[in-house]
C-alpha cells in the first residue's frame, strides 16, 4: 500500500523518474562495493563467489539505471556532473567499516536478503501498474531476473545458519534489519529535518549578527604578501588547531 | 636499543584522505583512503587507510607517537567566516551549510581524531596546509637547498606559497604568500565546472581537451587572471563565486564572457571525424576546446611567472613543487625546459593527499628537528598481497587461470602477450602513492598503433575520446624517444611531465602521442620497479619499441584497483584480454561478468 502509493507519487510527478533512476543507479553502485567488500571479508569462503556475481550484477544494474536516466533527458547539471564523474553518493561505510564489518556475516545476509525481497516486492509494483515506460519495464524485468537470484542465494545461506540451529537468530537478525531500515529512514528524515530549521537559525545569525561586521571586512588583495618563520616553542606552536 | 619515533600523517576532511606513516623518519607506508573504500576521492577520516599502515609497520595505535593533521582548521574557520562576512549578503547561502559542517564535525577535531585514532589529544600536532605540501616536496626530494613552490585551491588562507628549504632545522622558512580568494587552483577548478567536469576530478580532462583547441580567448582569460610585475597574480573576482556561493564556482559574468557552459557528460565531436553530429555541435565541441586552451596557456604562463619569481627571490639550481596545480604535467613540462632551475622535484601525491606525508615529514624533521634522510625512491607505498593470498581468490571464484611461478615469469609472458596484441591489466606488488599508474595497478597494451588508443578507450575504458594515453619507457632507453629536459628527468619518474616525441619515433608509438605531440612520459629506473622495468625491456627485445602504453587500472569513475577483488570485478567488466596478477594469468570468466547464470541459477 505504502509502495504503491510512493511509486505512483513518484513516477507521475515531472522530473522525477529521472531522479528515481539516477539514485537508483548510485544505490546499486554502493550496493556493488558493499558486496566485492564482502567478498573479502567473508567467514565463508563457499560464499565468495555469489558475492562477487552479485557485486557484478550491481554494477551492471547501475549502469542499466543511469543510462536509461540519460535517455529519458531532463538531468540536471548537478546530476549529470555526478554521473559523469562517478563519484558515489550512497554506500554503506560507516565509521571506515564496510556493511559487513559492522554487521558480521548472518546480520548482512539477513539485510541482502530483506533489500533485494524489497527490490523485487518495488519493481514488481511499478510493473504491476504499469508506472513506467516501455522502455524502462523492459530494463526493469532484466533487473528483476537478477535481483530474484539474490534474494534466493541469501535465503539458502540463511538456512544454512538455520540449519545450524540458529533459527532464533537469524529470525531475530531478519527483524532488526527491518528494524533498522525504519530506523534509519526516520533517522535520515531527522537528520535533513535538523538541518533545515538549522539553516534557518543560521540564515538569521548572518542577517542580524555577521551583517554588521561587513563595515570591518574586505576581501584580501593579489600578489605575493611577504610571511615571517614562526617564533617559539616549535612543539608548543604545532600543538595548536589555530 | 631504544623505542623508534612513530608518526602518523593524516589530511581529510576536505578530499583525498591519507595516511602516511614514519618510524625514525623513514617512509614506512603512504596510502590514499579512496583506494580502500572505493569512493572517489573519499574525504572522511581515513580509518582503513590508518589501520593498514599500523598493520604494514607491525604495531598498534598505542605505538604511536604523534599524530599530526596536515592543516589548522580553526585557521581555516577563520578565514570562511571572515570570508562570509567580506562577501556579505551575497554569501547567505553558503554561510549557513558550512557553519553546519563546521559547528557540527570540523570544529572539535582535536576531539574526533582522538576518539577515531585513540590517540591522547596531547600527542596530536597539527600543520599547517601549504606548509604540509612544501615538507612532501622538500624533505623526501634529493636537494639539501631548493626554492619551494606551493600551489593549489586553497589552504587556511594562502592558496600559493613561497619557501625556502634549507640544509639546517627548521629546514623550511616561509616567505610570502598568496591568498584567497586569488588562486590559480580556484581558477582551474572554476573553469573546469564551466566545461562540465566535476571540481577536483576533471582538471586532468581539462588538460586533455585543451590539446584540441587552440588559445583563441586567451584575452578573456587574461580578464581573469592578472599578472603582477611583483611576481604573482591576482584574480578578477567579478568573474567567480567560489568564496560566496556554496555550489557554484563563476559567475553569470564569466558565462556572457566565455558563452553557455558545456552540459556535464556531452560527448566530444571532432572536426576530422565528425560522424553524425551536426557541424554547429562539433563546432561547439572545439570551442569548450579553445577555452580549454586559453585556460591552460594561461595558467603555464602563471607558472612560469611564479616560478622566476621563486628563483629571483631564493635563487639557486633547484626546485621543489607540490599542491594540486603541481599535477598539470604540461605546465610542469614547461616550467622545466623553459624556467630558470637546473633540477625540479614535485611530490606524486601533490593533492591533498600528499599533505598526510608532508605532515609527517614536517612533525619529524621540523618540529622534531631530525636531520634529513634518504630521498623518496620507489612509488609503490601501498598495500601488497601475496601469491598465497591471489591464489585463494581465484580457487574460491572458481576462475580459469594459469600460474606462471613467479612474478618475473609473469612480466616475460605479459610483454609477450602484449606484443602480440594484447591488451592487459598488470597487478604486482605495492600499489601507488599519488593519483598515477606507475606500474603496479596499470592497463597495458602495445603503443605501435594508432587503433590501439581507440581500442583501449572504447573496450575497457569507457572514457572521453580525447584523454591521451601515457607510455613507459626504460630509463636507459628514454633519450633515445623522448625530448626529455634535464630538469624533467627526476619528474619524469613519476609521471608529472608531458613532453615531445622525437620526431623520428612518432610514427612508432602513435597510440601514446597526443594530438599536440606531446606525451606525459613515465620514465622507469630499474631500482624503482625492477618488474615493470622488465616487462618494457622484454616488449624491447620482443618489438623493437621499449615503450608501452600505461593508463591507471580502473573503470570510468572508478579510483585505481588496490586488491587482487577489485582488480578482478575490472577484469570481469571489460574487455581486457588477460589479467597478470603475482605470476598467474587469469582470463574474464562468462560466469562471473553475468553474461552466463551461475550452476544455481540453471
Amino acid at each position: 500500500m505504502t509502495i504503491g502509493l510512493a511509486s505512483e507519487i513518484s513516477w507521475r510527478l515531472p522530473g522525477w523518474p529521472v531522479k528515481l533512476l539516477t539514485s537508483f543507479s548510485q544505490a546499486e553502485r554502493g550496493s556493488c562495493y558493499d558486496m566485492l567488500a564482502a567478498v573479502e571479508q567473508t567467514e565463508r569462503r563457499d560464499l565468495r563467489v555469489r558475492y562477487f556475481r552479485h557485486a557484478m550484477d550491481e554494477s551492471r544494474h547501475a549502469g542499466l539505471f543511469l543510462k536509461r536516466a540519460r535517455e529519458m533527458g531532463g538531468m540536471n547539471r548537478t546530476q549529470a556532473v555526478v554521473a559523469d564523474a562517478g563519484y558515489l553518493t550512497d554506500n554503506g561505510i560507516v565509521g571506515g567499516q564496510t556493511l559487513i564489518e559492522r554487521m558480521g556475516e548472518r546480520d548482512f545476509l539477513a539485510f541482502v536478503y530483506v533489500a533485494e525481497s524489497d527490490a523485487v516486492e518495488q519493481f514488481n509494483v511499478y510493473l504491476e501498474r504499469e508506472l513506467p515506460d516501455d522502455d524502462t519495464a523492459a530494463m526493469l524485468q532484466r533487473i528483476l531476473k537478477d535481483e530474484r537470484f539474490h534474494v534466493s542465494y541469501s535465503r539458502a545461506a540463511l538456512d544454512h545458519y538455520r540449519k545450524d540451529g540458529g533459527e532464533v537468530a537469524v529470525t531475530r537478525a531478519m527483524r532488526d534489519v527491518r528494524w533498522n531500515r525504519i530506523k534509519e529512514g526516520w533517522l535520515r528524515f531527522s537528520v535533513n529535518m535538523g538541518h533545515f530549521v538549522g539553516n534557518i537559525w543560521l540564515t538569521l545569525m548572518y542577517v542580524f549578527m555577521i551583517g554588521p561586521f561587513r563595515l570591518f571586512a574586505r576581501i584580501e588583495d593579489g600578489g605575493w604578501q611577504s610571511t615571517r618563520p614562526a617564533v617559539g616553542d616549535r612543539l608548543q606552536a604545532a600543538r595548536s588547531q589555530g | 636499543m631504544s623505542k623508534p619515533t612513530t608518526i602518523l600523517g593524516i589530511s581529510a576532511l576536505y578530499h583525498d584522505a591519507a595516511a602516511a606513516l614514519l618510524r625514525d623518519g623513514e617512509l614506512v607506508a603512504a596510502v590514499q583512503e579512496e583506494r580502500f573504500t572505493r569512493i572517489k576521492q573519499d574525504p572522511s577520516l581515513p580509518v582503513r587507510s590508518v589501520k593498514w599502515v599500523l598493520e604494514e609497520a607491525g604495531i598498534g595505535i598505542q605505538d604511536v607517537d604523534w599524530l599530526v593533521f596536515y592543516e589548522k582548521p580553526l585557521r581555516k574557520f577563520e578565514r570562511i567566516l571572515s570570508t562570509a562576512v567580506a562577501t556579505f549578503p551575497r554569501s547567505w547561502k553558503a554561510f549557513p551549510r558550512y557553519m553546519q559542517a563546521w559547528l557540527g564535525d570540523k570544529l572539535w577535531l582535536r576531539n574526533n581524531l582522538a576518539e577515531t585514532f585513540g590517540v591522547e589529544p596531547d600527542r596530536i600536532l597539527f600543520s599547517e596546509h601549504h606548509l604540509s605540501h612544501a615538507a612532501s616536496a622538500f624533505l623526501v626530494s634529493p636537494h639539501t637547498e631548493a626554492a619551494i613552490l606551493t600551489i593549489d585551491g586553497v589552504g587556511e588562507m594562502a592558496t600559493t606559497g613561497l619557501w625556502r628549504g634549507i640544509s639546517e632545522p627548521p629546514f623550511i622558512e616561509p616567505v610570502a604568500e598568496v591568498r584567497f580568494p586569488h588562486s590559480l587552483g580556484m581558477l582551474y577548478s572554476a573553469i573546469t565546472a564551466y566545461l562540465g567536469f566535476a571540481v577536483n576530478e576533471g582538471e586532468y580532462k581539462v588538460m586533455g581537451m585543451a590539446a584540441f583547441g587552440e588559445p583563441k580567448h586567451r584575452e578573456k582569460i587574461d580578464e581573469l587572471l592578472k599578472l603582477d610585475p611583483g611576481g604573482g597574480f591576482s584574480l578578477n573576482m567579478d568573474y567567480f563565486s567560489y568564496h560566496w556561493h556554496p555550489t557554484e564556482s563563476y559567475t553569470e559574468k564569466l558565462v556572457a564572457l566565455l558563452g553557455p557552459p558545456r552540459f556535464p557528460g556531452e560527448i566530444f565531436a571532432f572536426r576530422d571525424a565528425p560522424g553524425d553530429y551536426p557541424p554547429e555541435y562539433i563546432e561547439r565541441c572545439h570551442h569548450y576546446a579553445d577555452v580549454a586552451a586559453s585556460l591552460q596557456q594561461a595558467v603555464e604562463d602563471a607558472m612560469l611567472h611564479l616560478v622566476r619569481h621563486a628563483h629571483e627571490t631564493i635563487g639557486g639550481d633547484a626546485l621543489c613543487m607540490a599542491g594540486g596545480v603541481a599535477l598539470n604535467s604540461v605546465a610542469n613540462s614547461r616550467v622545466a625546459a623553459e624556467g630558470p632551475f637546473e633540477h625540479i622535484w614535485i611530490q606524486p601525491a601533490a593533492g591533498d593527499s600528499g599533505g598526510a606525508l608532508g605532515a609527517a615529514l614536517w612533525a619529524w624533521h621540523c618540529v622534531l628537528g631530525n636531520p634529513r634522510l634518504e630521498p623518496m625512491s620507489r612509488p609503490g607505498l601501498g598495500r601488497a598481497w601475496s601469491r598465497a593470498e591471489v591464489r585463494e581468490y581465484l580457487d574460491d571464484l572458481e576462475l580459469e587461470y594459469e600460474d606462471l611461478g613467479t612474478a618475473e615469469n609473469g612480466a616475460d609472458r605479459a610483454a609477450a602477450e602484449l606484443a602480440a596484441g594484447g591488451v592487459i591489466g598488470w597487478f604486482e606488488g605495492r600499489f601507488e602513492w599519488g593519483p598515477r599508474a606507475l606500474g603496479h595497478r596499470s592497463i597495458l597494451a602495445d603503443p605501435r598503433t594508432a587503433e590501439m588508443k581507440e581500442t583501449v578507450n572504447a573496450r575497457i575504458k569507457f572514457r572521453e575520446a580525447f584523454r591521451p594515453f601515457a607510455p613507459a619507457v626504460t630509463e636507459e632507453a628514454v633519450d633515445d624517444w623522448f625530448e626529455l629536459a634535464p630538469a624533467a628527468r627526476d619528474p619524469a619518474r613519476y609521471m608529472m611531465v608531458a613532453v615531445p616525441v622525437k620526431e623520428e619515433k612518432k610514427a612508432l608509438i602513435p597510440a601514446t602521442i597526443h594530438v599536440d605531440g606531446t606525451a606525459r612520459v613515465q620514465m622507469v629506473r630499474e631500482s624503482d620497479n625492477p618488474l615493470f622495468h622488465r616487462l618494457i625491456k622484454r616488449l624491447g627485445e620482443a618489438t623493437g619499441v621499449p615503450v608501452v602504453l600505461n593508463t591507471s587500472f580502473n573503470l570510468k569513475g572508478e579510483p585505481i584497483v588496490a586488491s587482487p577483488v577489485d582488480a578482478l570485478a575490472t577484469l570481469m567488466r571489460c574487455e581486457l584480454d588477460a589479467l597478470y596478477i603475482e605470476g598467474f594469468r587469469v582470463v574474464r570468466s562468462r560466469r562471473l561478468s553475468g553474461e552466463q547464470p551461475l550452476l544455481e541459477e540453471v
